[in-house]
């Protein structure tokens, strides 16, 4: 066979094709496969600890399940009750077996600004997947250009759902459906004045993620923000979009629309109040629109539940989670592979090259992902589309959600869960012990102000 | 004939006999050893952190500030109110817990004999942990999937009543925490009453004493030192409850039940502000030490004398 191309006859060339194509093929089949195997398997023989909060915790299981019986793994699997986010922090200053966790990405940022955290830019393919992310999840995920972990989900929490049924036999058409925040409160009185007795379930619940969320993500869909994201000085007005907040919540409260024992609901007892039929809109998870429109799991409203339209403002807030790894003292360096190994494996793509729990989570539960090619998919159109009130809704849920603000000017430094904590229970003593809204403000930028100097940030 | 049962040998010494207390503390001692090792070193530490100012964040570090953190107790307007519902919520939960134990120990005392299997029936409240108990009387009390709804709907309502309202949290939760507890003091009493003979309720018959008579003079006076014992516990306990709380209402609705213990939680856990929550925590020691003590000079002195 001539090694020069150029002068190559036709045998020769088909020759040569042929040859590298069985080469190709075989390497497609033995090579690849073998080396990602080996790429995952774990090698120090030590147990991996994966902890998390507790939900569907049946596919997180099968997930490890499937990981340890193809690897031999050894990762042991459980869930945290109570406030996930401070038991995590007892557990990361203790130096617990803890290797990998969920975390909000404000928690991610605090344990990192503690040190206990092992960046995903540190796994081999760090950049890869940093790459495959949409810009703006990656930034908020980001600390000094590292990226604290790999993706859970994304999604948008506060996406007002609407219940259509009470809302069309109210007399109004989707057309009528409100656009934006103050629309959005008109047509609650309106309703009211119609007979409704309860048209709105705010989202005003005793979770770290319940009341102190829904005012910063109102403060946002209305244009303002709570600190500044680049120097986290503190932005609140009260003639701005925190005290039109503020003033819409105080009347809302005053009305008696909103039976008292919202403000003890955790998530699960919020998201049973708007199942049950009672309400017509409410600030949820857009996730929960699939769990929503089941008739299995909400028959009284299912196939009646859509979002407001995001074409005027946005709605809600990125509500997201990552896996993150920890940086256990202690810990050997084989078992820190493995752990890396893992997370690659569970947070990214599996021995086949695919984003198999990303997808997954996807199909079962309608958990977005950062990743733009899990995201970009057909299969993600079908899944979502499978778990709406009709297929047209897809839109709308995009629209929504590509719309959805991140306050990083308050998730993206490391007093982040100090001052959610504050938050909450000032909002709740500014409707139960009618403080003034100027005084609210005027504390919650000084309390920002105080845990910038205190962290010295 | 010589007397055979006479030795001329003096009798061996008899070994001392060594007093009651004596021998209790010989058998307290490894127990007051074990605790001193468990209780003394966390209790110094915390000693120490109260005098400091713990970070994490930016590297760890203990800086000496004084009695800064117990001064700023005293400015603190949440350790007050929180401490104003400590009180409320012992005081309450004391009284319910006393009065339910001694009614159902009354009630177990007087049960016909097939009716007896039911004694063991009635501990299986005390065996549900605080978490679970917090867990069921959210649900209990909640207007969505609660009681107070259930029975509203039983008179032909249709709207909810919820009982978790701020207005009287404490007192919902102070019954959660007696239902809880009642039913170990219902057995302790009852233990009690079995022990009480039965000729004096005899003599109160031969006296024609009423029911209320024949309990307040024949069944209550060999209860009180138990009653008492159990409302120190009682208190102690309620003083230092904080699981059963936050899975009830974590401290809601608003703040309306975050009791000192919820609060030190926040301090310390949330905010990471150790040294003050350790300085805070010693507040809480002192309560629950001057309110036993004060359960003792009023009520424990007199029973002793008895």
């Amino acid at each position: 066979m001539s090694s020069d191309f150029t002068t190559m006859n036709r045998r020769a060339f088909l020759r040569s094709t042929a040859l590298l194509g069985a080469t190709a093929l075989g390497s497609s089949l033995i090579h690849i496969p073998f080396a990602q195997a080996t790429e995952f398997k774990p090698a120090s023989g030590e147990t991996v600890y994966f902890r998390g909060w507790q939900f569907r915790t049946d596919v997180v299981q099968n997930n490890v399940d499937t990981y340890n019986k193809a690897f031999e793994g050894k990762v042991d699997y459980a869930t945290v009750t109570g406030d996930y986010p401070a038991v995590m922090e007892k557990a990361l200053i203790a130096n617990e077996q803890l290797d990998v966790l969920y975390a909000n990405p404000s928690s991610a940022v605090r344990y990192n600004g503690g040190g206990w955290v092992l960046p995903a830019s540190e796994l081999p393919d760090g950049k890869e997947i940093a790459d495959g992310m949409y810009p703006n999840i990656r930034e908020a995920w980001s600390v000094d250009g590292k990226l604290l972990g790999l993706s859970y989900f994304v999604t948008t929490r506060g996406a007002v759902h609407v219940f259509t049924k009470p809302f069309l036999a109210a007399g109004y058409t989707e057309e009528q459906l409100p656009t934006n925040w103050d629309a959005l409160y008109d047509t609650v009185y309106a309703l009211k004045e119609k007979g409704v007795a309860t048209p709105f379930l705010p989202h005003w619940f005793g979770e770290y993620f319940g009341i102190s969320w829904g005012f910063v993500f109102e403060v946002m869909n209305r244009g303002g923000q709570v600190a500044d994201p680049a120097t986290h000085k503190p932005a609140l007005t009260l003639d701005g979009p925190a005290g039109k907040t503020l003033a819409a919540w105080k009347k809302l409260w005053k009305s008696g629309l909103v039976p008292e024992e919202v403000f003890s609901y955790n998530e699960a007892g919020y998201i049973d109040a708007f199942r049950s039929g009672r309400y017509i809109f409410s600030p949820q998870q857009l996730y929960d629109l699939k769990t929503f429109n089941d008739k299995a799991q909400s028959g009284d409203v299912a196939g009646h539940v859509s979002l407001l339209p995001g074409k005027e403002q946005s709605w809600g807030l990125i509500d997201s989670a990552l896996y993150v790894m920890t940086a256990r003292k202690g810990r050997s360096d084989p078992l820190t592979d493995d752990v890396k190994k893992f997370v690659s494996w569970y947070g990214y793509k599996d021995e086949n090259g695919k984003y198999a729990v990303a997808s997954r989570w996807l199909k079962e539960n309608m958990l977005f992902s950062a990743y733009k090619a899990v995201m970009e998919s057909e299969e993600a159109r079908t899944a979502v589309s499978t778990s709406l009130m009709r297929p047209e809704d897809y839109d709308r849920v995009l629209e929504v959600y590509s719309k959805t603000p991140y306050p990083s000017g308050i998730w993206n430094v490391v007093w982040s869960e100090e001052f959610n904590f504050w938050l909450r229970e000032k909002l709740f003593a500014f409707l139960q012990q009618d403080l003034e809204a100027e005084a609210v403000i005027n504390e919650a930028n000084a309390k920002i102000t105080e845990l910038n100097e205190r962290y010295k940030i | 004939m010589a007397d055979t049962t006479r030795s001329d040998t003096p009798a061996p010494p008899r070994a001392a006999e060594i007093s009651n207390l004596s021998f209790a503390l010989i058998i307290s001692v490894p127990v007051l050893l074990f605790l001193l090792v468990v209780v003394a070193y966390p209790l110094a530490y915390a000693f120490y952190l109260s005098f400091h100012e713990i970070r994490f964040f930016g590297g760890y570090s203990a800086t000496w500030n004084g009695l800064a953190n117990y001064s700023k107790v005293f400015s603190d307007q949440s350790f007050w109110s929180s401490l104003g519902r400590t009180l409320r919520f012992t005081a309450e939960t004391v009284v319910l817990t006393l009065a339910v134990g001694l009614g159902l120990a009354l009630i177990l005392k007087h049960l016909p004999a097939k009716w007896r299997w039911l004694r063991a029936l009635i501990i299986l409240p005390w065996a549900v942990s605080p978490y679970g108990a917090g867990i069921f009387f959210t649900y209990l009390g909640r207007g969505q999937t609660g009681i107070g709804t259930a029975v509203a709907g039983w008179f032909g309502s249709d709207h909810t009543l919820n009982l978790i309202s701020a207005r009287f949290v404490i007192e919902y939760l102070a019954v959660g925490a007696a239902w809880n507890m009642a039913p170990l003091v219902a057995f302790f009493l009852l233990a009690n009453m079995l022990t009480t003979p039965a000729r004096l309720y005899d003599l109160a018959k031969i006296d024609q004493m009423s029911r209320l008579e024949t309990f307040w003079h024949v069944t209550l006076p060999p209860l009180r030192f138990t009653l008492f014992v159990f409302s120190c516990i009682t208190t102690v306990l309620a003083m230092k409850t904080f699981d059963y709380i936050f899975t009830a209402t974590q401290g809601g609705p608003g703040g309306a039940s975050a009791v000192l213990t919820y609060t030190l939680y926040k301090i310390s856990f949330v905010n990471l502000d150790l040294g003050y929550g350790a300085a805070m925590s010693f507040f809480l020691l002192a309560v629950i030490l001057g309110a036993t003590g004060l359960l003792y000079l009023l009520w424990g002195r007199k029973e002793e004398r008895q």
